[in-house]
């Protein structure tokens, strides 16, 4: 089915999710590559944590299928989730236990033994920032810290692929700079799945972005790739010099230049000097011919900017219907 | 079997570090020893008998077991689902099974130690006349099943629901069920009961026990129902699948 993908490292292929009448997931196909940080992106309720559920093995799919590393989700789910790390919304992890006591327990159910279970409990205490913290009671630890017993669970087995979700919900903002940093660490020798609905932490976490809206994936790519599609319509900020008065004559002159669509004002200002800010639609680039038509009607271009879609309009403009 | 082992272990640590488990343990400590030595009506008092048997304690010790089980498995897959940690632990590569067969077992070894602390009884009626040890060894026998089997419901109950409340008196309703309503039903829907809805009672294979006589039908009978329930248990975990 399809051609086998070496780099990928999960193959999700039109998941669907019913709950009863209610359709979670419709269809939703993506794959996360070998060694990269894919951020699950939409907004509550959109399908992330169901997809995440999925590929977990906690949920089964009402159709569709998953290849996690070459092995089918569903006909081996328990090799599927020998190879992967998982922290599940709000890390639900036993507050009564010391941490010591819950990783070694963690370890145990995941096959190790003693000294090695010991030595697999310092690595990743070490490596997640806990080592200090051995001692304490989980449920006494701060989110942050909590949140890293939660990374250190995920971790124990050393998985090729972590499965995050919502990892920095619940923080404050020192802690969620600090969660990100690890994780982006740990996608060094990972591939990394992680869903959120924070948009600056796509940006400066993810190396790609799948963004699921209402149960469908309705964009896949590289933020900068996402940016550079939405801006693709040539929308574009002009600014010439002129008072308000000529803001309709100015208006109709753009609009009946070669290539433009439509012409707005946005805004007119009289600091430092009288300029209009104008917003031209077109279906073409045309920057070269708005600078001569400022030039023979003898006004000044003040601004010339491509009005480009950043995460946040992309995200607005895909889950807004 | 990792898996089995290690959950068995966590649930004994748990149940002993809470305060249920020795709440439990004392009420079925002085429960079992108040109607032990007193009896329900005045002509079971074990001093005006002057008999020495236990016979008192393997006729009332059950009753105690089917209130207190149910409080010490209500937490079992209850608490776990409502705090979330049921899905780590599900998505741990372990199967179902393993997870309802280890936390089963870690209440059995609170069950073993509550039993345990009832040998002071055998102990005070060896000190004052000779008991038959044989009837003692296999009342113990039915007691450990007959528990097992009220573990095995209370984990079961658990699993259905996330309020611990719910799955207590869910719990509690269907050990004492099986203990003394299916004899009382029975005779209320037959003049004559048939053989065969004579054999659900729980009575009917514990008596034996308590008389020393160790049937190995009784015996698998016990075993039966525990594995219906912890077949029960692993589908109501499996029915995330499919809800």
């Amino acid at each position: 089915m399809g051609q086998h993908n070496d780099s990928a490292m999960i193959e999700v292929r039109d998941l669907a999710k019913n709950y009863g009448d209610f359709k979670a997931l419709r269809g939703v196909s993506f794959e996360l590559r070998r060694g990269e940080i894919l951020g699950l992106l939409g907004p509550n309720g959109a399908g992330k944590s169901t997809t995440m559920k999925i590929l977990t093995g906690y949920l089964s799919a009402s159709s569709g299928s998953v290849t996690v590393d070459g092995l089918d989700l569903f006909a081996d789910s328990r090799a599927v989730r020998e190879r992967i790390g998982y922290l599940p919304e709000s890390t639900p992890i036993y507050g009564e236990m010391l941490v010591q006591d819950y990783l070694m327990y963690v370890a145990q159910m995941r096959g190790f033994r003693g000294s090695e279970a010991r030595d697999r409990i310092a690595a990743v205490t070490k490596r997640v920032g806990i080592d200090h913290r051995l001692g304490s009671e989980v449920g006494a630890l701060s989110k942050g810290l909590r949140q890293r017993v939660g990374l250190a669970q995920a971790l124990l087995h050393d998985p090729r692929i972590l499965i995050l979700d919502e990892p920095t919900s619940g923080l404050d903002p020192n802690q969620i700079v600090e969660i990100r940093d690890l994780i982006r660490s740990l996608g060094e020798e990972r591939s990394v799945i992680l869903s959120t609905h924070i948009l600056p932490e796509v940006r400066q976490t993810c190396d790609r972005l799948v963004i699921i809206h209402r149960g469908e994936v309705v964009a896949d790519g590289t933020p900068e790739a996402l940016e550079a599609e939405m801006a693709a319509d040539h929308a574009l900020l002009v600014g010439v010099t002129g008072s308000r008065d000529d803001a309709n004559s100015i208006v109709d002159a753009l609009r009946t230049l070669p290539g433009v669509d439509d012409a707005s004002l946005a805004h007119a200002s009289t600091e430092p000097f009288e300029h209009l800010l104008l917003e031209v639609s077109a279906r073409e680039d045309v920057r070269r011919a708005l600078f001569r038509w400022a030039a023979e009607g003898e006004r000044e271009l003040v601004e010339l900017r491509r009005k480009r879609m950043d995460l946040e309009g992309i995200f607005q403009s895909l889950t807004q219907t | 079997m990792r898996g089995v082992i290690t959950i068995a272990r966590r649930e004994l640590g748990v149940i002993f570090d809470s305060p249920i488990a020795y709440i439990a343990s004392i009420v079925f400590l002085v429960g079992t020893g108040l109607l032990f030595f007193f009896g329900v009506r005045g002509n079971e008092d074990f001093f005006a008998a002057r008999e020495a048997t236990l016979r008192p304690l393997f006729e009332h010790a059950p009753w105690v077991l089917a209130v207190i089980l149910p409080a010490v498995t209500m937490r079992l897959v209850a608490e776990e689902r409502k705090s979330g940690t049921l899905e780590l632990l599900v998505t741990l590569p372990v199967d179902d099974w393993e997870i309802v067969v280890g936390k089963l077992l870690g209440a059995v070894g609170f069950l073993v130690v509550a039993l345990a602390m009832t040998l002071v009884f055998p102990l005070i009626v060896a000190s004052v006349g000779s008991p038959d040890l044989g009837a003692a060894a296999g009342g113990y026998l039915g007691l450990f099943l007959l528990g097992m089997a009220f573990i095995a419901l209370g984990l079961m109950t658990s699993t259905w629901t996330e309020n611990q409340i719910v799955a207590f008196i869910l719990g509690l309703l269907l050990c004492v069920f099986f203990w003394t309503a299916t004899d009382a039903l029975i005779k209320l829907a037959f003049e004559q009961p048939p053989a065969a809805l004579q054999l659900l009672d729980f009575r009917t294979h514990f008596g034996a026990f308590a008389k020393g006589v160790v049937d190995l039908r009784d015996v698998l009978y016990f075993l039966s129902v525990t594995a219906v329930a912890v077949a029960a248990s692993t589908h109501a975990l499996k029915s995330r699948h499919w809800r």
